[in-house]
C-alpha cells in the first residue's frame, strides 16, 4: 500500500517526472525481441494490474509506452519485453546491464482481474500479444485457486518467434493449465500445430457464461478471434482485449491514442468487447 | 565525453555559394561549445590548413560534373557519416535550373562557343549519388536545425526532417498568412524545420526545403484559384529551388 | 461592489496601473490582423479587434513548454519551471474565455496537469464583451458564447463614454479597489448596460441552422458522411485550424539536449491531429489515415466527444479555424451541410 501511495503522490505532483530504473537482467528472445528486468529507485514496486503499461524514458531519445510483462505478484522487479522497431527501441536494445532508464506509470486500465475471479479463462495471444498476457498468466498461476479452468492459445509466425522460451515450456508442463501453440510456418523440428490462431478456437471446450476470453495480438488478428469467441457465445463483456496506440503522455491529454472519443491510455489499453463494438470506424480491431 | 578520439568534422564544397558553411561559421557561441566535442579538420571558411582524416563529412553543394561524382564517392568511402548541408546538397537547389532544358541547350546558353570544352552533367542532389545519413535543408541552413542535426549525429540517432508544412511552424509563430497579403507563398507544401524563418521576417516561403512527402495537390490548387493564382505561377515558384526534383512536382501538380 | 465604471479617457491610466501589478498581455494590431502581446506602450492596446491569430492559450498552454530538466550521467530529473509568473490577460473576448473554461476541464480531469494548473492560478482574466460581430466567420451565438458566462475576473462592457466592469472574483476586485478613477456603477449605468444587452440581441442571431442538440445528433448520426470527404479533399493539412483553436491541446513530447550531450530539457510542443503521422504506431499501422478522417476527428472533438465526456461543446464559436483556413473550409458551412444531410436522411426514413 505504501508503494501505491508514493506512486499516486508522484503522479499528482510531477506526472512527467520519471523514476529511475536500473537494468538488472536482459536476454534476447529472438532477433528482434529483448527481455529486460528492471529494479526501480528505492526498491519501489509498481503495484500495477496485469495489462497496464509504463512510459519508458531514455533522455535525449524520448519516451515510449511499453506493456509490463511481470505480474504484480513478482516483487522487487519489473519486466518488459521490447521489439526493436525504431530509433527508441533500437537504443533501448543497445543498453547494458547496470544502465539506467526512466519509468513513469503504471498507466491505464489493466485486465479486470477482480471480475475474472472464479471464472474459466481462455487466453489468446498472437505474436507480441503474449507480452502483456504473461503478466496475467503469472498472476493467475500465483493465485491459481482463485480461477477456474485456464487455457492458453499461443500463436506466432515461426517456432523461432516464440517468446519467453523456457517459461512457456513450464506453462505447458503444468497440468492445471491447458496450453496450445500454433505457428504460421513450421520448421522441421516443430511438432505442434500449424495454422492461424483462429483455427485453435473451435476445438476449445468451454462454458460461455462462465468464461472470459482474453485476446492480445496484432490489429488484424482481433476481428477474427473475436468473431470465433462470439460464435462460442461468450458474452461481449467477457471478451477482453488490449489495444496498441501511439502515446506521448499516458495522462489522457496529448491526443495521439484517441479512438473516437476515448483515450486508450486512460480508458484502456484493456477494453472489453462491449466497450469497443459501438466505435464507428476508428477501431481497426473491431469485428465486422 | 573524452578529449581523445573526438569525432573529426570536415566540410566539402561542390556546386554552391558556400553560404551554408558561412552559416556554420556564424553559429557563434555554439560553435565554440561544439569544438569541445569535435575537431574540425577541414573547413576552408574558418581555417587555413586542411586536415586529411575525418569521420563526419558535411557536404555543401550539388553534384554537377563527372569529377564531382568521383569526388563524392571517395568522400563516402572515407566518412562514417555524411551530412547534406543546404538546399543545393539536399534537393539540388538553384543549380537544378539546368535540368529543365536539354543539357546541350543549357551548355550553349551559358558557355556559348566554349560549350564543347565544358564537362557538365545534369544536377544531382547528393543522396542521388551516394548514401546520405543526415539532411539539413534550407537556403541557407537554419542554425538551430544545424545544431540539432549535429547533436543527433554525435549521439548516433537519426534526425527526422519534419514532414509537415512550413505553415505549422508559421502559425505557431503567429504570422499573418502571406495569402492574406496576396502573395503566393510556398509554405503549405514545403517541409518545415526552419521555424518559418523567412515569414517571421516579413518575407514569403520560396520552398528552399523541398516538398513534403504527401502534399495535398488538389487542395493546393483550390487555394491558388481562390487567391487568383494559376498553377503555372506556383510551378514557376518551385523552379527557383526545386528544379532538380521537377519531375516530382510535375507528377503531383500537373495531373 | 459588483459593478464598477471607468471613463474611456481613464483607460490608459488603468492600463499603466495594471502593468505595474503583473505582466500584462493585450490585443495589438499586426498587419491587418491582431495578436495578443505583452503590453509595452499602452496606446497600442486594441479593444475593438477580431479574434487574434492565436488565442491567448499561448500564455497558459505555451507552444513549446518545458516539462522536465534531466541529466543522463548521473541519472537526474528536476522540475523545469520552478516559479510561474503572475499575469493579466486584458480584453479577452467571451469566446476565448469559454475556451479557457474548456481547457480547465481537460487539465483538471485526472491525472491533473500541474503545469497548466499552476499557470492558471497566476492568471487574471479581464474580459470584454462584443457588442457587434467581429465578422461573418464567428458562430458564437449558436455556441452561446456571445455573452459572458463566467470564467473571468473582470468583464468590461462598452456603455458609451464609459466601460462598465463586472467584478467576478476577489482577484478582479483587487484590480479596481482603491483606484480613484474607477467608481461604483450607478443604477443609471446598470440600466444602460441592460439597454446595450437588449440592443445586442437584435444583432446576434444563431449562425448554425439548428440548435446545438440537433447539431450533436447530426454528428452522432453522420460519422460516415460525404461532408467529410469533401472537407478532406480541400484540406492541405497545414495544421492552421488546430493551432488557432482555443480548445485544441494535443501535443508531442521531445527531448532537447544541450551541447554537453548529457543534460537537456524535455518539452511538450503543440501537435496537430491533422499531421500525417499523428495516429501512426511504430509498427506502421495508421489508425486515422487520410485528410478526411483527420478533419472529421477535429470536428468531432468540438461537437461530439467532449459533449459525451464533459457535457461541454469545445467549439467556442470564435471563427478562427474558418478565418485561417487557406482552403476556405468554413466551420459554419461544414456543420450546416451535416445538418442538411441529416435532415435529408431523416426525411427519407419516414415512410
Amino acid at each position: 500500500m505504501i508503494d501505491r501511495e508514493i506512486l499516486l503522490e508522484k503522479m499528482k505532483t510531477s506526472p512527467y517526472r520519471p523514476m529511475k530504473a536500473k537494468i538488472v537482467e536482459m536476454r534476447m528472445f529472438t532477433d528482434k525481441e529483448k527481455f529486460f528486468r528492471f529494479e526501480l529507485e528505492d526498491n519501489i514496486n509498481l503495484t500495477h494490474q496485469p495489462g497496464q503499461f509504463v512510459m519508458v524514458s531514455m533522455f535525449g531519445y524520448g519516451e515510449a509506452p511499453i506493456s509490463i510483462c511481470s505480474s504484480p505478484t513478482d516483487k522487487g522487479y519489473l519486466d518488459l519485453t521490447v521489439r526493436n522497431v525504431g530509433t527508441f527501441t533500437d537504443k533501448l536494445h543497445q543498453l547494458d546491464e547496470g544502465d539506467v532508464v526512466g519509468i513513469r506509470g503504471p498507466f491505464g486500465k489493466g485486465f479486470p482481474i477482480d471480475n475474472m475471479f472464479g471464472y474459466d479463462i481462455v487466453i489468446v495471444a498472437g505474436g507480441l500479444g503474449i507480452v502483456p498476457l504473461r503478466s496475467l498468466i503469472r498472476y493467475i498461476m500465483y493465485n491459481r485457486n482463485d480461477f477456474g479452468n485456464i487455457q492458453i492459445l499461443l500463436g506466432c509466425k515461426t517456432p523461432k518467434d516464440l517468446l519467453f522460451g523456457n517459461e512457456t515450456k513450464e506453462w505447458q508442463r503444468r497440468a492445471e493449465i491447458k496450453f496450445n501453440c500454433t505457428v504460421d510456418r513450421a520448421d522441421p523440428d516443430w511438432k505442434g500445430n500449424v495454422g492461424l490462431i483462429t483455427s485453435l478456437i473451435p476445438g476449445v471446450d468451454l462454458n460461455p457464461a462462465r468464461t472470459y476470453g482474453v485476446v492480445v495480438g496484432p490489429p488484424i488478428m482481433y476481428k477474427f478471434v473475436i468473431a470465433e469467441l462470439l460464435k462460442k457465445h461468450i458474452p461481449d463483456h467477457q471478451i477482453i482485449l488490449s489495444l496498441e496506440r501511439r502515446m506521448r503522455c499516458g495522462l489522457g491529454k496529448c491526443g495521439h491514442c484517441q479512438i473516437e472519443g476515448v483515450y486508450v491510455c486512460q480508458s484502456g489499453p484493456v477494453f472489453d468487447y462491449s466497450q469497443i463494438k459501438d466505435f464507428k470506424g476508428e477501431c481497426h480491431e473491431k469485428a465486422g | 565525453m573524452k578529449k581523445q578520439g573526438k569525432p573529426k568534422l570536415a566540410f566539402f564544397d561542390f556546386t554552391d555559394c558556400e553560404g551554408c558553411q558561412l552559416q556554420f561559421a556564424n553559429m557563434g557561441e555554439a560553435l565554440l561549445q561544439l569544438t569541445e566535442l569535435v575537431d574540425i579538420v577541414n573547413f576552408r571558411e574558418i581555417m587555413s590548413e586542411a586536415g586529411e582524416d575525418y569521420n563526419i563529412a558535411f557536404i555543401e553543394g550539388s553534384i554537377t560534373t563527372d569529377n564531382d561524382v568521383k569526388r563524392i564517392k571517395r568522400i563516402r568511402e572515407k566518412a562514417k557519416v555524411i551530412i547534406s548541408l543546404g538546399a543545393c546538397a539536399t534537393i539540388g537547389g538553384v543549380n537544378g535550373i539546368k535540368n529543365r532544358t536539354p543539357l546541350e541547350v543549357a551548355k550553349q546558353r551559358v558557355y556559348g562557343d566554349k560549350a564543347d570544352s565544358v564537362n557538365t552533367i545534369r544536377t544531382f542532389a547528393v543522396h542521388e549519388v551516394v548514401k546520405v545519413d543526415y539532411f539539413i535543408n534550407g537556403c541557407p541552413v537554419y542554425i538551430p536545425e544545424v545544431i540539432s542535426v549535429v547533436k543527433c549525429a554525435l549521439m548516433g540517432k537519426p534526425y527526422v526532417v519534419p514532414n509537415y508544412a512550413v505553415c505549422v511552424e508559421c502559425k505557431m509563430n503567429e504570422n499573418v498568412c502571406r495569402y492574406e497579403k496576396d502573395q503566393e507563398c510556398l509554405g503549405p507544401v514545403t517541409r518545415a524545420g526552419c521555424n518559418s524563418w523567412c515569414i517571421n521576417y516579413g518575407n514569403k516561403c520560396y520552398g528552399c526545403r523541398g516538398l513534403v512527402d504527401n502534399p495535398a495537390a488538389a487542395g493546393q490548387k483550390d487555394i491558388l484559384q481562390k487567391y487568383g493564382l494559376k498553377l503555372e505561377d506556383i510551378l514557376q515558384q518551385f523552379t527557383l529551388y526545386n528544379d532538380a526534383m521537377g519531375e516530382k512536382y510535375d507528377k503531383e501538380f500537373k495531373q | 461592489m459588483k459593478y464598477a465604471v471607468i471613463k474611456k479617457d481613464d483607460l490608459t491610466k488603468w492600463l499603466e496601473h495594471l502593468k505595474k501589478k503583473a505582466k500584462l498581455y493585450a490585443p495589438k494590431k499586426k498587419e491587418n490582423l491582431f495578436v495578443f502581446r505583452p503590453v509595452k506602450d499602452v496606446n497600442d492596446v486594441c479593444l475593438e479587434y477580431i479574434p487574434t491569430i492565436l488565442p491567448p492559450k499561448k500564455y497558459y498552454f505555451p507552444q513549446k513548454e518545458k516539462l522536465l530538466r534531466f541529466s543522463i550521467q548521473p541519472f537526474k530529473t528536476a522540475k523545469a519551471i520552478s516559479e510561474f509568473e503572475e499575469f493579466i490577460l486584458f480584453a479577452v473576448h467571451t469566446c476565448d474565455i469559454a475556451g479557457i473554461q474548456c481547457m480547465d476541464v481537460v487539465f483538471r480531469d485526472g491525472p491533473e496537469d500541474p503545469n497548466y494548473l499552476n499557470r492558471k492560478e497566476k492568471m487574471t482574466i479581464i474580459g470584454i464583451e462584443c457588442l457587434k460581430y467581429c465578422d461573418d466567420k464567428a458562430n458564437c451565438t449558436s455556441m452561446a458564447n456571445h455573452v459572458p458566462r463566467g470564467g473571468y475576473d473582470l468583464m468590461m462592457v462598452d456603455i458609451g463614454e464609459r466601460y462598465i466592469l463586472h467584478i467576478n472574483s476577489e482577484k478582479g476586485e483587487r484590480l479596481v479597489k482603491g483606484v480613484a478613477y474607477i467608481k461604483e456603477a450607478s443604477e443609471k449605468d446598470i440600466a444602460h448596460l441592460e439597454r446595450v444587452r437588449e440592443e445586442k440581441k437584435k444583432i446576434f442571431k444563431e449562425e448554425l441552422k439548428a440548435p446545438l442538440r440537433e447539431v450533436y445528433e447530426a454528428f452522432d448520426e453522420n460519422f460516415h458522411s460525404k461532408v467529410w470527404e469533401d472537407v478532406g479533399n480541400r484540406c492541405v493539412a497545414c495544421g492552421n485550424c488546430t493551432a488557432v483553436c482555443p480548445t485544441c491541446y494535443c501535443f508531442d513530447v521531445l527531448d532537447d539536449m544541450d551541447l554537453s550531450l548529457n543534460e537537456g530539457l524535455r518539452y511538450r510542443i503543440w501537435n496537430s491531429c491533422q499531421m500525417d503521422d499523428f495516429a501512426k504506431v511504430s509498427g506502421g499501422e495508421d489508425f486515422r489515415k487520410g485528410r478526411d478522417l483527420r478533419q472529421r476527428h477535429r470536428y468531432y472533438r468540438k461537437f461530439k466527444y467532449p459533449v459525451d465526456k464533459f457535457n461541454r461543446y469545445f467549439c467556442t464559436g470564435c471563427g478562427r479555424c474558418t478565418r485561417t483556413c487557406m482552403a476556405g473550409i468554413s466551420l459554419i458551412e461544414t456543420v450546416n451541410s451535416l445538418l442538411k444531410e441529416n435532415a435529408a436522411k431523416e426525411n427519407s426514413i419516414v415512410p
